[in-house]
């Protein structure tokens, strides 16, 4: 029972990550983008805690923290350069 | 000046300090598990690169006052040094020993010489992670 | 005395690393620096008295017993080729001294230049094929940041395409090392060669074939063989002399040295790639002396010339008896001292003139003789006339390949002698001969004394291995019989 819920979510995260990518590739205007890749990371995340689930172990859970990470701040630099075109302030005050 | 992202201080001063606990959790998670010094120092890194974006090259400079070429050249020392006492006592260069101690708090914890020459290694990322992207962000005006 | 293997290796590394913290004084970073490569060059010069009285030497680093942990082997040919680097190098340094701009040391030259002797003597002692790519790599990446320090526009431009050709080849390196783990399940050196041997006894061999062609087109781009040479001219052209020196007298060497090292122990039963080397080698030296005939720029001259002496290289490989391999160390190691001595002649002749170019400049030798006669001397020695050391491994390639009997790229090589010849004199008439042409009169007082002295040992050394070549030829001799009976190798490493 566990194992066909898993397969069938996988199978679902699988063809949304297709489609986030898809938005990411045509995604019209910048935040597009950004929302679409910061997604494919959350999903991704997600596909990692189900893997274990059907493997039964606990050895992708940095893996999960990782990316989670990664994608947080790749999200954050995105984000910036959209807004000000500066990533990296070098004075603020 | 224009405007301060409020919210983004607020979650890098909560985030940066979880990345950080995690990145020392990998580094000691090393050598027989994933993780390494390698994989600690990305995340020390990538903890480091969160306060840079979020405050601005000036402060973080004020709080963190090194020179990551320096970084770099201490983690290379501290690895190479690390093979090099070995050979004081006859043994090929880069032979590792292991021995396990009773720590008070720890209990039974195994000690490694493999560990400082991680910690070379965690260095040498952190600090090359740094001076790339710091290098680069330095290159507008 | 285990450990003394790995200092060759260890003492640039360390002191590299040490000058990070001094990248503000020039000083420290010259003492140091010029220590480190007089440790280097002393230990390696032991190093060979106790392999040529003792045997192969080896240590398995980290403790870790041959074929699973990584061992360094010193036999007569990699110690030698180390002795070598370490003479160069000291030489380079004291010619950067003299023509260097501040600017260009400060920027962790001093650093940059130790990892590359790190990478160099690491990749001509290791004997394991994965550790022979880390080398690789800790060396062309040193030799990234030296070839683009200094930021002119042409150089830039030159050393882009000198890092994407080198990136991909090493990304065909990394190809070929797993291809052969995945057939062999080894990467040790000498475990290989036992393995390889045996399947080369089995019915489908064609594997083995294609791995060491792949294996031969990597190497043949870093030591730049015939069709694949396209690259160094130009990129040797564009830094300042003291690295194109380091770069033309060894990184093609170490290409060269792995090439000696993979077809003399490990493909050593090939027929096929055999062949293939003979045909390259003779087409690398007529095509590249060719290309240097045509030119009329000093610096561009010996670039070109690099590439044909890399052919003399090729096909003593090729031919592949004891007496063609001990040829080929020969000049192997007079082309590691003339190489990078007739570069620095063409750096003293840029701070004398300021230009490179010969038709700007004219009888030199009226103004400053000793640099013109001294010049002399290495230009004829490269062109291989007796009595000086470049005559010597010419005649014993021309020997091995008679007995061999491989008489067309014995007649090729003969022709390019010639031209070589006549490349050299043109440069020399063109120069230093003839009537007194220099771009500014301020040009003929400009002292160079300090300048020769760095290339005086150079010069020494290739009369020296000239005249009093007898002794030099019997321990190439033996280093010949050495490579080419694997089991010496292979015994001294798995025996442990």
């Amino acid at each position: 029972m566990l194992s066909t819920v898993a397969a069938i979510s996988l199978f679902l995260m699988a063809g949304s990550i297709v489609i986030c990518t898809v938005r990411a590739l045509i995604g019209p205007s910048a935040p597009d983008r950004i929302v679409a890749l910061d997604t494919i990371g959350i999903i991704l995340i997600g596909f990692i805690a189900i893997l274990m689930i059907v493997q039964d172990t606990i050895a992708y859970a940095e893996v999960a923290l990782v990316i989670a990470i990664l994608a947080f701040i790749g999200s954050v630099a995105i984000a910036k350069f959209v807004e000000g075109g500066i990533v990296l302030d070098r004075d603020r005050h | 000046m224009k405007n301060t992202p409020i919210q983004l201080h607020v979650v890098t001063r909560i985030v940066a300090f979880i990345i950080l606990i995690f990145s020392i959790f990998l580094f000691f998670a090393g050598h027989n598990n994933p993780g390494g010094g390698f994989i600690g120092g990305l995340m020390t890194a990538s903890a480091l690169v969160l306060l840079y974006l979020s405050f601005d090259l000036k402060t973080i400079k004020r709080v963190l006052p090194f020179d990551y070429a320096y970084v770099i050249g201490a983690g290379l020392l501290l690895a190479t040094l690390t093979g090099v006492a070995g050979m004081f006592f006859g043994f090929p260069y880069l032979t590792q020993f292991f021995e396990y101690f009773q720590l008070p708090i720890l209990g039974e914890t195994e000690l490694t010489t493999a560990l400082p020459f991680d910690l070379g290694i965690y260095l040498v990322v952190v600090g090359f992670t740094l001076l790339v992207i710091l290098t680069v962000a330095e290159d507008d005006s | 005395m285990t450990n003394l293997l790995i200092l060759p290796i260890l003492i640039p590394l360390l002191a590299g690393v040490i000058l990070i913290f001094f990248k503000n004084s020039k000083m420290i970073q010259r003492v140091i620096s010029v220590i480190a490569s007089a440790a280097m060059t002393g230990i390696s010069g032991y190093l060979i008295y106790a392999v040529y009285n003792n045997g192969i030497q080896t240590i398995a680093l980290g403790d870790w017993q041959a074929p699973f942990g990584i061992v360094l082997v010193a036999d007569l040919l990699s110690v030698s080729l180390v002795f070598l680097a370490g003479i160069l190098g000291l030489v380079t340094l004291f010619f950067a001294y003299q023509t260097f701009s501040a600017e260009r040391e400060a920027n962790y030259f001093h650093t940059f230049y130790l990892f590359l002797m790190v990478g160099v003597n690491g990749s001509f002692m290791t004997g394991d094929l994965f550790n022979l790519f880390v080398f690789f790599e800790v060396m062309l990446i040193s030799s990234f940041i030296l070839i683009s320090m200094g930021s002119q526009r042409y150089q830039l431009q030159e050393s882009l395409k000198y890092v994407i050709i080198n990136t991909v080849s090493s990304m065909f390196f990394i190809a070929a090392i797993a291809y052969i783990y995945g057939v062999t399940g080894t990467l040790n050196m000498a475990d290989l060669s036992v393995k390889i041997a045996q399947l080369y006894e089995q019915e489908n061999s064609g594997i083995l074939t294609v791995i060491a062609l792949t294996f031969l087109f990597v190497f043949g781009t870093k030591s730049a063989i015939f069709p694949l040479y396209f690259w160094l001219p130009h990129s040797y052209f564009a830094p300042p002399a003291a690295i194109a020196a380091l770069f033309g007298g060894l990184l093609t060497k170490v290409g060269v040295y792995t090439v000696m090292r993979m077809y003399t122990l490990i493909f050593n039963n090939d027929p096929i790639v055999f062949q293939i080397l003979l045909l390259f080698g003779g087409l690398t030296m007529f095509i590249g002396v060719l290309g240097a005939v045509a030119q009329f720029d000093f610096k561009r001259i010996l670039s070109v010339h690099i590439v044909s002496q890399v052919g003399y290289m090729i096909m003593g490989i090729g031919i592949g008896t004891p007496l063609a391999i001990a040829g080929t160390f020969y000049f192997l190691a007079h082309n590691i001292i003339v190489k990078s001595g007739l570069f620095f002649f063409a750096g003293i002749t840029e701070k004398i003139t300021g230009t490179t170019h010969l038709k700007k400049m004219s009888g030199l030798l009226k103004t400053h003789p000793y640099v013109g006669w001294l010049f002399f001397i290495t230009a004829i020695s490269l062109a291989g006339l007796p009595p000086l050391s470049g005559f010597f491994g010419k005649f014993a390639l021309v020997i091995a390949g008679f007995e061999a009997g491989h008489y067309f790229v014995i007649a090729v090589s003969l022709a390019t002698g010639v031209l070589t010849l006549f490349s050299m004199m043109k440069i020399f008439m063109t120069s230093f001969w003839g009537e007194e042409k220099l771009p500014d009169p301020s040009a003929k007082e400009r002292k160079v004394g300090k300048l020769i002295l760095p290339v005086l040992p150079l010069v020494a050394l290739t009369v020296i291995l000239g005249v009093a070549a007898e002794p030099f030829f019997l321990f190439s001799l033996e280093m010949g019989e050495q490579l080419t009976d694997p089991s010496y190798y292979v015994e001294s490493v798995l025996e442990e």
